[in-house]
């Protein structure tokens, strides 16, 4: 009997050792899904700021509202600036 | 003596035999344990540094750099995160399918990666620096089996969101992060990630494990110039299309505050990385250092303003062998404000003299030229004047209209604007501030007085005279309707290569400030050797005016003349 005890918890323990272990490979792979999916929206965002920076360049903004909306810049003159 | 022969039983029994292979068996871990030892004990700082180096090698091409960034916060200069693609041959599962997708999401040739393939052993780089689209695209496959095999390796790639604008003086960053040139080169500690303590080990081919406490500790400062984007784009349009339509070699226009010192647009063109003409281009200025002199003898009181000079008949004889003509006028006389609307080399020439050498090298000196203005940047030219005790009567005459005397863009537009600012010479400045990551700002322009140049009473005399040359002398295309400009035309002859002055080769230029009554900008306009014919006030001065009039509006600078339409 006492053998078979042994044997039971031996079996018990391995099933215990092969269940932590299937547990922590698959969490790795969650994980690394995860960071995965981190890492493309990090990018995409990078990419976004990088079309903010490009596209508030002054020489765009000129050209946009140039061919856009037809603005030009106004004489120096015509400001009228309030005294703060 | 014990005499042995062949057959002898002591060299060749089994025991013996036993122990010399027994002796060969133990010399083997004996020699390799030697070796080791010697290693560990006198090779081990050897292979300790052959290591790191290969680490740190590695962590340069990866590490953050930090921005350089325009005096509102623009980012001219960012370092982004980009990925490597490689691919590790052992792993990848379909090669037919791996490279169909590597050259259709890369817009490679199959070929290309085929050969690639072909000659690399079992690791090798598709593609560096990808887009970040494309990374998305590689990364989202990359746990899937058709991304198996395939490596995103980070590292940093320097863009210019604003692409060439003020890269003149940005200049360049190498692949591995180190700056080459202009402030990338200047402020490349500054810029530089700390890497001797970011911790990190190159454990496999594309993959860092960093310490993580580490990880995220950024000690790399952002360089925020004095330059304002925008005033730099208006000055770089101007600029291109000038240069473009007169066929010039090179242009130059600054823009500059008077009372701060600070440029806030430094365009040259064509721009080359790090290779700023607004501090390293020299030249004989001409009309425009007619500024110098005259304020140099109204200060010294040898001349006055209501002086009449007499012109010797358009064609003075300074020394037996060298005349002066002056062919823009037809006077014999000329008030020192007609000397400067017209332009008179005889009467600078006059004026200069009757200053003296001595004097006139000392208000030269004064304004700062042939010194380094400090500005730190690199490859700036001191210029060049030579001691006036070394000065013969026609060098002095010379110098009196901007000959024989080689000055940079940024000593003259600062001296323009000792004018401006009543005669105090200020440090110019380029780098406005550094802020580290951990909140400390070291700021570096603060507003310097280097010296007082000129008495205020000599600054206001020339402001009228500078106003005179711009309403009714020959710098009246820099006109402004509503704004009083001061300013001075030059037109400079250059010197050949077979030696004298070249009669078709000239740098036309224009510098002045404005609005006078309270002087917001100093520009100054350069054109080096245009191919069509041009002078400092038919072709500089427009371009000061387009320079200016959008400066003005964009700053909402009040208009100083009252009685405008």
């Amino acid at each position: 009997m006492p053998i078979f005890r042994l044997m039971f918890i031996i079996a018990i323990l391995a099933f215990l050792v092969v269940w932590v272990r299937t547990e922590v490979d698959r969490s790795g792979r969650a994980i690394g899904k995860l960071q995965n999916e981190v890492e493309v929206k990090e990018a995409r965002n990078q990419y976004l700021k990088l079309e903010i920076l490009r596209l508030s360049n002054p020489q765009t903004i000129s050209q946009q509202a140039k061919e856009q909306f037809g603005f030009v810049p106004l004489h120096p003159s015509r400001v009228v600036v309030l005294d703060k | 003596m014990l005499k042995r022969t062949l057959s002898s039983p002591v060299v060749f029994n089994i025991k013996n035999r036993m122990r010399v292979l027994g002796l060969l068996v133990l010399v083997c871990p004996l020699v390799i344990f030697i070796r080791l030892f010697y290693m560990q004990t006198f090779l081990h700082e050897a292979f300790t540094s052959k290591a790191e180096r290969a680490i740190y090698n590695y962590l340069a091409e990866d590490r953050l750099r930090g921005k350089i960034l325009d005096v509102n916060g623009r980012a001219l200069a960012e370092s982004v995160r980009t990925h490597s693609c490689g691919i590790s041959k052992r792993y990848v599962k379909d090669k037919t399918k791996t490279v169909d997708f590597l050259a259709q999401t890369l817009g490679l040739s199959k070929n290309y990666i085929l050969e690639k393939w072909k000659e690399s052993g079992n690791f090798f780089f598709v593609a560096k620096k990808i887009k970040p689209d494309n990374y998305i695209k590689i990364a989202e496959i990359l746990r899937t089996p058709l991304g198996q095999g395939l490596e995103l390796t980070p590292e940093y790639e320097r863009i210019h969101p604003y692409e060439d604008s003020a890269l003149d003086i940005i200049g360049a960053a190498n692949s591995k992060n180190f700056g080459l040139s202009g402030i990338e080169q200047m402020y490349n500690k500054e810029l530089s990630q700390d890497i001797s303590r970011k911790r990190a080990k190159h454990i496999r081919r594309g993959e860092i494990i960093y310490d993580r406490k580490l990880k995220e500790d950024v000690s790399v400062g952002n360089v925020y110039l004095t330059i304002d984007a925008v005033a730099q784009y208006y000055a770089e349009k101007a600029l291109r299309k000038a240069v473009t339509e007169l066929g010039a070699e090179h242009g130059i226009a600054l823009v500059q505050e008077p009372a701060t010192g600070r440029l806030i647009a430094a365009a040259s063109y064509p721009v080359k990385d790090g290779q700023s003409l607004a501090f390293q281009f020299t030249y004989e200025p001409g009309s425009t250092f007619k500024t110098i002199a005259l304020s140099a003898a109204l200060d010294a009181g040898t001349a006055h303003v209501t002086d009449s000079i007499d012109m010797e008949g358009r064609k003075w004889e300074v020394v037996k062998g060298f005349t002066i003509r002056d062919n823009q006028h037809d006077k014999n006389f000329l008030s020192i404000a007609e000397m400067m609307q017209l332009s008179s080399n005889i009467g600078a020439g006059k004026i200069a003299l009757e200053l003296g050498a001595k004097d006139l090298f000392y208000y030269i000196k004064a304004f700062g030229f042939g010194t380094k203005t400090d500005i730190n940047f690199n490859g700036e030219s001191k210029g060049s004047i030579t001691p006036y005790n070394k000065w013969t009567k026609v060098d002095t005459v010379t110098k009196g209209y901007g000959y024989g005397v080689a000055v940079t863009p940024i000593q003259l537009i600062n001296a323009y604007s000792a004018i401006a600012n009543r005669g105090i010479l200020m440090q110019p400045h380029l780098v406005d501030r550094i802020e580290y990551a951990n909140g400390k700002i070291d700021k570096r322009a603060k507003p310097i007085k280097i010296r007082r140049v000129l008495k205020e009473e000599t600054t206001a005399t020339m402001k009228k005279i500078l106003q005179s040359v711009v309403e009714n002398g020959s710098g009246k295309r820099a006109r402004i309707v509503g704004y009083n400009v001061a300013g001075k035309t030059g037109t400079a002859e250059k010197l050949s290569k077979e030696g004298g002055y070249g009669k078709r080769s000239h740098v036309v230029s224009f510098c002045g400030f404005l609005p006078v009554t309270d002087p917001q900008f100093t520009i100054l306009v350069i054109l080096d050797n245009p191919s069509k014919y041009a002078f400092g006030g038919t072709a500089a001065a427009p371009v000061f005016k387009e320079i200016a009039e959008p400066l003005l509006t964009w700053k909402g600078v009040k208009p100083d003349q009252l009685d405008f339409e």
